[in-house]
């Protein structure tokens, strides 16, 4: 009898597990509309979650923030392909060729610790501030640790391995394809991650920098900001937050699908 | 396949390197089971490498040469042997059946072919059911096996092992050693077996050969005239105690002389 009343107990115990990480932001976004409410703070301050989500459900129902999100996303697959390409290529090309590597290197110790985001004005004075300055500075700030990581991911692979396919008879093209890439791969793709979040970054810095009348989530951003509209700010807030975690979550997923012999022995 | 070591001399890292074997001279004869012995840091896995053509000696000779072919012609180093490493060096990102087929893959051939001799193989190690599986999904002993099959499924006449046993808890490792002389009595490879282990030594092999501490040099051939197909109720035998106070007289006299060289290290 006490042995079945407990064991629902425990059952009901953990159904309320899974809702838990849930309950502080229930309670923060309460506090949070009641201070809004009770102390009638100035909704160009703070605006009231309540009031942020009829916004939200605007923007989501006349279509803006699709479009604005739209052409955000578009930018940065746009920026993160160009620099994945080149990044990639010149790292392993460095990987695999000492004397490039000797070469290259000097530009990339220079180039790297420059904040990409001072060359925008440069940027606009070459290209304008149309698309060409968007994606070109967001891939140009992504092509450094993708091809960092790449190139330290074919260095680093285990000298070990390489003699033992060299014993096994691997010429030394078979040896670049199939030892040192596969091996290389987690760290490119550690790589790859770095570079899509600095193309999030960039691309939106840029597109609140970049003129008028182009769309996108940091021009919405921006020009919300300049008409007091806060609860659209708040909005746009939300949704890079959202955004950020799908893409994160999506790139976790295809990692543990390239290298399952990785994530798997952790 | 007889292999013939003539004054290797090894030092790594140029001129004032270390030397790791100092003109090592023996002969290793066809088909035969020969045990290396000799302390930590002794120059073992070097000298092993340096016969399968993995490094490159500072000086001194390997010629190897097939006893069948009347005009003795020179194999080239490394096409004859097949290395099993002391930390295996198995693939980590290819499943159990890759990992095995890696060498065939290298000669381009076919799949099918491949997996079917993959399989034969990995049956024969006693691994039939775990094909699919990632290295680090395996037992240690398992690894052991899929990386012997891995050397195994070249088919060279020489196999050089390089403390391949020592990682193994001793229940696995004595089936491991029985699975070996199995596959030595089938296969009649010529086998240089580097050990640690004494009793694993001359329950292998044909000769143990004790080197000193580094730089390496041999100190003595210890022949082994124990009958085959040998099972692990030598180890009781008289012979078989014989041998081993030998053995081990030789190699504590050595691994004193290499604590002796680290403590004038360490000064
Ligand atoms: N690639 C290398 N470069 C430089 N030094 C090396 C290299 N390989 C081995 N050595 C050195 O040569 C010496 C002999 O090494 P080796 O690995 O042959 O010893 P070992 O007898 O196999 O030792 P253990 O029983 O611990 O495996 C050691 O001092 C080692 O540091
Ligand atoms: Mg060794």
């Amino acid at each position: 009898m006490i042995d079945s009343t407990s064991a629902r107990r425990w059952k009901q115990v953990h159904r309320l597990h899974g809702l838990l990480p849930l309950l502080p932001i229930v309670l923060f976004l309460g506090f949070w509309e009641f201070m809004v409410q009770v102390r009638g703070l100035a909704p160009i301050y703070l605006p009231a979650p309540s009031s942020i989500a009829r916004y939200l459900f605007e923007m989501i129902a006349d279509g803006s923030l699709a479009y604005h999100l739209g052409i955000t996303f578009l930018r940065i697959m746009a920026g993160f392909v160009m620099a994945a390409v080149a990044g990639v290529f010149l790292g392993l090309m460095m990987g695999m060729s000492p004397l490039l590597a000797r070469m290259v290197d000097p530009w990339i110790a220079a180039l790297y610790p420059l904040p990409k985001i001072s060359l925008i004005p440069l940027l606009i004075i070459w290209l304008g501030t149309g698309e060409a300055y968007k994606i070109v500075i967001s891939a140009v700030t992504a092509f450094f640790p993708i091809v960092i990581s790449t190139f330290a991911g074919i260095r680093q692979v285990d000298r070990g391995l390489i003699k033992a396919a060299k014993d096994l008879g691997a010429t030394r093209r078979q040896i670049q394809l199939k030892v040192m890439l596969p091996a290389a791969t987690p760290s490119i793709f550690a790589g790859l991650q770095l570079g899509m979040g600095v193309t999030i970054i960039l691309v939106v810095a840029a597109e609140m920098i970049g003129g008028s009348g182009q769309g996108g989530m940091g021009y919405l951003l921006i020009h919300a900001g300049q008409i007091m509209e806060t609860e659209k700010v708040f909005a746009g807030l939300l949704t890079l937050a959202v955004f950020g975690a799908v893409i994160t979550k999506v790139q976790a997923r295809i990692d543990r699908w390239i290298a399952p012999w990785i994530s798997e022995s952790h | 396949m007889d292999i013939e070591v003539d004054n290797l001399t090894q030092v790594w890292g140029g001129a004032n390197g270390v030397c790791a074997l100092d003109r090592f001279t023996h002969s290793f004869a066809s088909n035969r089971f020969a045990c290396i012995l000799g302390p930590s840091g002794c120059g073992k896995s070097t000298l092993i490498q340096i016969i399968g053509g993995i490094e490159s000696a500072t000086s001194g000779e390997v010629r190897i040469t097939d006893p069948a072919d009347k005009e003795r012609r020179r194999q080239p180093l490394g096409g004859c042997s097949l290395m099993m490493w002391q930390n295996l060096n198995l693939f980590p990102w290819r499943n159990v059946i890759d990992n095995v087929a890696f060498g065939l893959e290298m000669e381009g051939l076919s799949r099918a072919v491949r997996y079917a001799r993959a399989k034969e193989l990995l049956a024969s190690v006693g691994l039939p059911k775990f094909e699919n599986h990632y290295v680090h999904q395996l037992s240690g002993g398992m690894r052991q096996r899929v990386a012997l099959a891995r050397a195994l499924i070249m088919q060279r006449p020489v196999l050089l092992m390089d403390e391949p046993f020592a990682a193994l808890d001793a229940q696995t490792k004595i089936v491991m050693q029985e699975e070996l002389a199995r596959i030595f009595e089938q296969t009649r490879k010529t086998i240089l077996f580097v050990t640690h282990a004494i009793d694993e030594a001359i329950l292998l092999g044909d000769e143990v050969i004790v080197m000193t501490a580094r730089p390496g040099r041999i100190k003595e051939v210890i022949p082994v005239n124990l009958p085959r197909p040998r099972s692990q109720e030598l180890v009781n035998s008289p012979e078989f105690g014989r041998l081993y106070e030998h053995a081990l007289r030789l190699i504590r006299e050595e691994v004193l002389n290499a604590m002796r060289q680290q403590e004038a290290v360490d000064d």
